[in-house]
């Protein structure tokens, strides 16, 4: 059974649709990515997830039950923005996220000298978070999304202003809570992180659900017939041929949707039959970012849906 | 209600606020604040011109100059202020030859002031006063407060009356004002007055401080996206309930710290103070003056929170902060109006309604003494108009705080209102 299940969710402001019948579940042990664009409905989902806004419709199922205020208490959540009193010194900010929710006392205090030590942050235990630099900010930002032990932790856009050492890092982290049986959202419009670490996506356009899935699965579906080519000369004859669907030229990279994958050699050996000079052909390989650009472009005339 | 996180949000509240560093200083400043104001009004009030003032009076009757003179040297407050005067005697037709050449002396203030007093004056005291500036209300009074006491004396010289009988009729009414109250007459200074005016000032400070400061912090919170996180562990209602409570806290303890002084100071007998100073106020009012601003707080700091969940920065939440800013200074006006006449209908009427009672009844009572009725109508008052706003400022919070980009309309804001949460 998934841990986390969203049935049906519904959220209206006034006339707007923010969030309309979104249904997924999200699998044990694994990272599930919240992609879409900026508006689209990620953060009204996250706020129902997290009991901040109650939806119109549907429910959120956590391990077996509906959830209530008391959910908050197993929620880890790094917003986007950095959400942190200036004024405030490193430790007490740590202590004060951890007792809002409901854990105080020298374990926590203990755990969190643990996490300053483990992001070289331990000496800066009694400054004021004005006086960090932004990436150690963000640093303090997801000591306190996880300081509690949180069951379900949800990151918007948890790389944003950090340095490739304290990425990695946190990358680990992430892996390491994983493997913990933590539920992990991961909510970002930068599908190549996405694409690096979750398992599961759910895809949100206008509000809608345009696909969810394993993303292996995904991938594999949409990458069907589809090749790249980097060559050299001029091969606009491609266009002329019966079982070629679409053709995107970038000049010395060309990207083409055939028919069928069995169609994939056809073209191989028309090109070089023709004499073009191939640098590189790839089949039935596709990125989550083309399959993202390719679904925003048609969302309203066709909805697509994955299964698990 | 989540006790716990509502205790976290009070601890951290009271080390933000409480414990800061611009709190004590505020808290410390402000009663120097106080005394500074009421001793800049009575210093203009007393304000007169540095230099000397010189003023020449012409009489048309016969003798009064010598004995103008002589009234005039034993006035102690005159030979005090360092007056210029000199006298001369002439008749009504030659003074008006003479003003003519007077004038270039009015003109370039070397002296300040002509007095002629005609024969009629013995009359019908009609005197005419020449002057740059005849307004001078200063100058005018003293110099016809001593006139007044010569002509006096001169009209019942030659009748039958002695020295005494003409002091008598010189002397001004002079008022001493007894108190009096269910318990006792007593001799009433201007210690009442001055507690009035500290009370007035002290409450629209407590009131003002700290609603701006719930409003900054509100907004800081907004603006940082720090409610986000703060909402993914409490609800919004336990937030603001935690941040009212902290608010209030701090702005007791700062009104505990202005006043505790006072109330030592008059209640006890360890500082000898001058009876003009004393007043007399019960427990009761005490208790009655820390319960009515503990409502009154608690009612604004909930109106201040909403007005900060509204908007997104500083700048914008200036339009939402006037309305809740007039509720506390026109309370507050019409409280140092209060001292006028502490028992017209405006006095008791505002220590009576909604918001203003909160800062016109403290006043008041001070200066009168207030049926027990009307302490209970303003407390039922006060109490019900905090039951009345308070869930409209909770929703006006709930909402507003997580409302981001454009600014709402204030038709939008009454929206919020209807909203079913």
């Amino acid at each position: 059974m998934h841990p986390l299940r969203i049935k049906n969710l519904t959220k209206n402001f006034g006339e707007l649709r923010a969030v309309n019948h979104i249904s997924f579940d999200v699998p044990e042990s694994s990272i599930f990515g919240l992609i879409g664009r900026n508006g689209a409905g990620k953060t009204t989902t996250i706020r129902m997830l997290m009991n901040i806004y109650l939806p119109d419709e549907g429910e959120i199922i956590f391990r077996g039950n509906k959830i209530t205020p008391k959910f908050k208490d197993y929620v880890g959540y790094l917003p986007e923005e950095r959400g942190l009193y200036k004024k405030m010194s490193v430790i007490d900010t740590l202590l004060f996220f951890a007792e809002i929710k409901g854990k105080s006392g020298s374990d926590v205090r203990r755990k969190a000298y643990e996490y300053l030590e483990r992001f070289e942050l331990l000496e800066r235990a009694s400054s004021k978070i004005q006086d960090l630099s932004k990436g150690n900010q963000q640093k303090i930002q997801f000591i306190s999304t996880i300081l509690h032990d949180p069951d379900f932790i949800i990151l918007d856009e948890p790389f944003s202003g950090l340095d490739p050492i304290n990425t990695e890092l946190l990358k680990d982290i992430i892996l390491e809570m994983k493997e913990k049986n933590k539920v992990i959202i991961l909510s970002t419009h930068l599908m190549d992180y996405a694409e690096k670490l979750c398992d599961h996506i759910a895809m949100i356009d206008h509000g809608n659900l345009i696909l969810h899935g394993n993303l292996e699965e995904i991938k594999k579906r949409f990458s069907e017939g589809k090749i790249t080519v980097i060559h050299e000369g001029d091969i606009s004859f491609i266009n002329q041929l019966p079982y070629v669907q679409k053709v995107a030229d970038f000049g010395n990279r060309t990207e083409i949707k055939v028919n069928d994958s069995h169609h994939t050699q056809d073209l191989l050996k028309t090109l070089v039959e023709r004499n073009v000079i191939i640098n590189k052909f790839s089949a039935n390989e596709t990125s989550l970012h083309e399959i993202f650009v390719e679904l925003a472009e048609n969302n309203g005339s066709e909805q697509l849906k994955g299964e698990f | 209600m989540n006790t716990n996180k509502v205790k976290g949000i009070i601890k951290r509240e009271l080390k933000d606020k409480l414990f800061a560093k611009s709190f004590i200083i505020m808290t410390l400043l402000i009663p120097g604040i106080i005394i500074l104001s009421i001793g800049i009004q009575a210093w203009v009030n007393s304000y007169e011109e540095e230099s000397a003032s010189k003023a020449l009076i012409v009489s048309e009757i016969p003798g009064l100059t010598n004995e103008l003179k002589e009234e005039f040297n034993q006035d102690k407050s005159i030979k005090a202020k360092d007056y210029i005067i000199s006298y001369d005697e002439m008749s009504k037709a030659d003074f008006e030859i003479n003003i003519k050449k007077l004038k270039p002396l009015l003109l370039d203030e070397s002296l300040n002031a002509i007095i002629f007093i005609p024969k009629t004056a013995l009359k019908n005291k009609e005197l005419i006063y020449y002057s740059k500036n005849p307004k001078n209300r200063a100058l005018k009074s003293k110099l016809g407060s001593v006139i007044n006491n010569v002509l006096v004396a001169k009209y019942f010289s030659g009748r039958e009356l002695n020295k005494k009988d003409i002091a008598f009729a010189k002397k001004s009414i002079d008022f001493n004002s007894m108190k009096v109250s269910a318990e006792k007459i007593q001799e009433e200074g201007l210690g009442p007055e001055i507690l009035s005016f500290g009370f007035t000032f002290l409450l629209y400070m407590g009131l003002m401080l700290s609603g701006t400061l719930i409003l900054r912090s509100v907004i800081e919170e907004k603006s940082n996206r720090i409610v986000e996180v703060l909402l993914s562990s409490v609800s919004s209602s336990d937030l603001m309930i935690g941040k009212i409570i902290g608010a209030s806290i701090t702005s007791l303890a700062q009104m505990f710290i202005w006043l505790v002084p006072v109330i030592i100071i008059f209640s006890t007998s360890w500082f000898m103070l001058p009876v003009k100073f004393t007043f007399s106020i019960s427990i009761w009012e005490w208790l009655y003056f820390f319960l009515n601003f503990l409502i009154g707080i608690v009612t604004f700091l909930g109106l201040f929170a909403a007005v900060g969940a509204i908007f997104d920065n500083d700048q914008d939440a200036q339009s939402g902060l006037w309305p809740l800013m007039m509720l506390i200074m026109i309370p507050f006006f019409i409280a140092l109006s209060v001292g006028n006449n502490p028992s017209n209908s405006l006095a008791v009427w505002t220590s009576v309604l909604p918001f203003s009672s909160i800062i016109v009844m403290p006043a008041r009572m001070t200066l009168v003494d207030v049926p027990v009725y009307q302490f209970v109508i303003s407390i039922i008052v006060n109490l019900a108009t905090l039951i009345v706003i308070f869930p409209v400022a909770g929703k006006i919070y709930r909402i507003g705080i997580l409302m981001t980009g454009k600014k709402p309309t204030w038709k939008e804001v009454a929206g919020w209102v209807k909203l079913k949460s």
